[in-house]
C-alpha cells in the first residue's frame, strides 16, 4: 500500500486532518489565523453588540439583541476551545483583547486589520443606536453565512464540525435581523434604515478582504478555502441585493 | 491547557507479532480524567536520549469494559514503539495527557443506525473502542467493519473481533481485506481502494442504510473511502475520519549557537524562512522576529501578539533569541527551538529561524 504520501498531497487531494499532531508548520499557522480572526469577529461583534440591548425598542428586541450576544460568545467559545488543542492559552486570550473597542465612526482602514487582534475591519466601527445595529446585523449576518458555508468544508475536521454547528445558529442571528427591519419598516423608520445600509454595504463587502489576495492557491492546496475572496463577495453581493430589494431598500451602488 | 499523569502499567500482551495491548491505571486520582470517550486517543511522553518523544496512540478498549486500554504497532525505526513493544513491562509508570479527539458521534440506547467502520492495519484500535461501545449501548445498533491488512498474520485482534461476532450474532459483519493472502472471494484480495469499495456497496454492504461511516488507516486509503462514500451520497457530516500520519515528526536537533555570537551594536541580521523562501532582514535588538519580518512585507502568521495564542509560532535555527512571554508553547517546544516570533527579540548578531518547521 502506497503509505509514503506527504501530508502536502494528501491534502491537494482533498484530505482532512484531524488531531494537531500531523498538521504542517504552515498549515497549523493558517488555520490558526483563520480561527483567531472568527474568535475575534465573535467576540468583538458580541461585545459592540450588548451595547445595543438597552436600545431596543421592545422587549422582543432587547431579548434578540441579547440572544445574539449570548450565542456569539458561545461560539467564539467553540473554536476558541480548538485553538486551545493547539497550545493557546484560552482564558488568557478571551481576556486579552478590550473587545469593545472602536474606532471612529468615519475612520478609513479599508479590509486591513488593528494591531492588536484579528477581528474583520468590519468590526472596529461603532454601532450607532438600534436601526444602525439592525442593518449592519442584515448584512454583516449574510456575510457571516456564506463564510460559514465555505469554511464549514475545511480541511481541519474538528473545525470544519464546529462551523457545521454554528452556521444555523449564525443563520437564525440574520434572520433576526430581517424580521428587525420589518418592524422597523412598519414603524416607519425606512430613510434611517437606508442611511445605515448605506454605511455598512461597502464596510461589510471590505471584510471579504483583499481580491488580490495572493494566498489562495496555497489555502486552497491546504484544504483551508474553496471559493476566492471575489467569489464570495459576489455571492454576498446577490444574496445581499435581493434581500434589501425585497423590503423596498435600495441598494447602495 | 492538559497535563501529562502518571500511569500503571497493569497489562502488556501482544496481539501480533510487533504490536501491543497496553493496560493502564491512572495513579494519584487522576481516574476522572482519564473517563474516555470510544474512539479517542492518548497522548504519550518519553524522553530518549534526552530528548523528548511524543506519541499518540488511540485507546482500544469500549466504555463498559473498565479498563484503560491502547494498541501500539511497532513501526520501523520508531523509537517509542519499539520501545513500547520491546522493553514496555508490567508495573512501568508512563506519562499520558487525558484522552482526546472527536473521532465518535453521540449514542442513543433507543435509535437503530447501521454504521460502517473502515480500518487499515493499526487503525482499528479506535474503530475497535467504537464499535464494541455502540454495539453495547445501542442495542438496536448494526456495525460493518471493512478491515484491510497485509496478511492474516498481520490482523490485530482477529480473535478478539471473531469473539465479538459470536457475542453480538447478526449485528456485527466483518469483511478482511488482505493485501497479499488470497482468500475465498476475490474481492477481498488486494487494496481498499475507491474501486473496491464501490464494489463492496454492491452486493456486501447495504450503503444506502448506512447513517455514519468511520475511516481510520492510511492517506491514501481514507481518500479512497471517502470518495466512494461521497458518490454514493454520503455527506461530510456522516463521514468521520481519524489520521495518524505514518510520518510523525522525528528527532529534532538542538539549535547551534553560532561562535561569534553577541557583539556589536544593536542590529541582527535574521534570515527568516517562510513558504519555503528565506529573506534575510536588519532589524534592531528592540524588535521583535515577528514585527520585523512584517516590516520588510513578510506575510508571517500571527494573531494575538501577547504570546498567548502560539499563531506566530516558528523555530530557532541558529543564534539566540530571548523570549519575553510565553503562555503557548511547552517546556518540550521551548527545547527544540521553537518560539513564539511577537515575544521574541534578538541577542545575537546573526539568527536564522524557520517558520515552516
Amino acid at each position: 500500500m502506497a503509505e509514503d504520501m506527504t501530508i502536502e498531497s494528501y491534502l491537494a487531494a482533498g484530505g482532512v486532518l484531524t488531531n494537531p499532531t500531523n498538521v504542517p508548520p504552515r498549515y497549523r499557522a493558517e488555520l490558526m489565523k483563520l480561527m483567531a480572526t472568527f474568535v475575534d469577529s465573535e467576540l468583538a461583534g458580541a461585545a459592540g453588540f450588548a451595547d445595543v440591548i438597552n436600545a431596543g425598542p421592545g422587549i422582543k428586541e432587547r431579548i434578540a439583541a441579547a440572544k445574539i450576544v449570548l450565542e456569539k460568545t458561545d461560539n467564539a467559545d467553540r473554536v476558541l476551545r480548538i485553538m486551545g488543542d493547539f497550545g493557546a492559552d484560552a482564558d488568557r486570550y478571551a481576556n486579552n483583547h478590550p473587545w469593545t473597542t472602536r474606532l471612529e465612526r468615519d475612520a478609513d482602514i479599508g479590509t486591513s486589520r488593528t494591531d492588536h487582534d484579528m477581528r474583520l475591519a468590519v468590526f472596529n466601527y461603532p454601532l450607532d443606536g438600534w436601526v444602525d445595529a439592525v442593518a449592519m446585523n442584515l448584512l454583516m449576518g449574510r456575510a457571516v453565512v456564506i463564510q460559514l458555508t465555505e469554511f464549514s468544508m475545511i480541511s481541519y475536521q474538528p473545525l470544519a464540525e464546529a462551523f457545521r454547528t454554528i452556521t444555523p445558529i449564525e443563520t437564525r442571528h440574520a434572520e433576526l435581523a430581517a424580521e428587525g427591519v420589518i418592524k422597523l419598516i412598519e414603524e416607519g423608520e425606512t430613510a434611517a434604515l437606508q442611511a445605515a445600509v448605506n454605511y455598512w454595504w461597502p464596510r461589510v463587502a471590505a471584510s471579504f478582504g483583499s481580491s488580490s489576495s495572493t494566498k489562495a492557491e496555497s489555502l486552497k492546496e491546504m484544504g483551508l478555502r474553496k471559493s476566492t475572496n471575489a467569489e464570495l463577495k459576489t455571492r454576498w453581493e446577490a444574496e445581499a441585493t435581493t434581500l434589501l430589494e425585497s423590503f423596498g431598500l435600495d441598494v447602495p451602488s | 491547557m492538559a497535563r501529562f499523569h502518571d500511569l500503571t502499567v497493569t497489562d502488556v500482551h501482544k496481539t501480533i507479532r510487533d504490536a501491543v495491548v497496553v493496560t493502564l491505571q491512572p495513579v494519584n486520582g487522576a481516574a476522572e480524567e482519564f473517563d474516555f470517550t470510544q474512539g479517542q486517543y492518548l497522548t504519550f511522553r518519553r524522553d530518549f536520549d534526552g530528548e523528548e518523544l511524543r506519541r499518540s496512540y488511540s485507546i482500544c478498549a469500549g466504555k463498559d469494559e473498565g479498563i484503560l486500554q491502547v494498541g501500539i504497532k511497532r513501526v520501523d525505526g520508531g523509537a517509542f514503539s519499539t520501545w513500547a513493544n520491546e522493553e514496555l513491562k508490567v508495573g512501568d509508570t508512563i506519562q499520558a495527557m487525558p484522552p482526546m479527539g472527536g473521532f465518535f458521534t453521540a449514542l442513543d440506547a433507543d435509535a437503530s443506525k447501521h454504521y460502517l467502520g473502515f480500518a487499515g492495519g493499526s487503525g482499528v484500535t479506535p474503530v475497535l473502542s467504537i464499535l464494541k461501545t455502540t454495539l453495547a449501548r445501542e442495542p438496536k445498533a448494526r456495525f460493518t467493519l471493512v478491515y484491510a491488512n497485509k496478511g492474516v498474520n498481520t490482523i490485530m485482534f482477529r480473535e478478539e473481533l471473531e469473539d465479538l461476532k459470536n457475542l453480538y450474532m447478526g449485528r456485527l459483519n466483518v469483511i478482511h481485506i488482505l493485501e497479499s493472502d488470497a482468500q475465498d472471494i476475490d474481492l477481498f484480495t488486494g487494496l481498499v481502494t475507491q474501486d473496491k469499495c464501490a464494489e463492496l456497496f454492491k452486493h456486501w454492504i447495504d450503503i444506502k442504510t448506512v447513517d455514519t461511516a468511520f475511516i481510520c488507516g492510511p492517506e491514501p486509503m481514507m481518500l479512497g473511502i471517502a470518495a466512494a462514500l461521497r458518490d454514493h451520497g454520503l455527506d461530510d457530516a456522516q463521514i468521520k475520519f481519524e489520521l495518524f500520519a505514518s510520518a510523525q515528526p522525528g528527532r529534532a536537533k538542538r539549535k547551534t549557537v553560532s561562535g561569534d555570537a553577541a557583539s556589536s551594536a544593536n542590529q541582527t541580521k535574521a534570515a527568516i524562512t517562510m513558504d519555503g523562501s528565506t529573506q534575510t532582514i536588519t532589524l534592531p535588538k528592540d524588535m521583535s522576529i515577528l514585527d520585523g519580518a512584517l516590516e520588510n512585507a513578510m506575510d508571517a502568521p500571527y494573531a494575538c501578539k501577547a504570546g498567548v495564542c502560539s499563531t506566530c509560532r516558528c523555530k530557532v535555527l541558529e543564534g539566540e533569541v530571548e523570549m519575553v512571554a510565553n503562555h503557548a508553547l511547552e517546556d518540550y517546544e521551548v527545547e527544540k527551538g521553537y518560539v513564539l516570533s511577537c515575544q521574541a527579540f534578538p541577542l545575537t548578531d546573526t539568527v536564522t529561524v524557520d517558520f515552516d518547521q
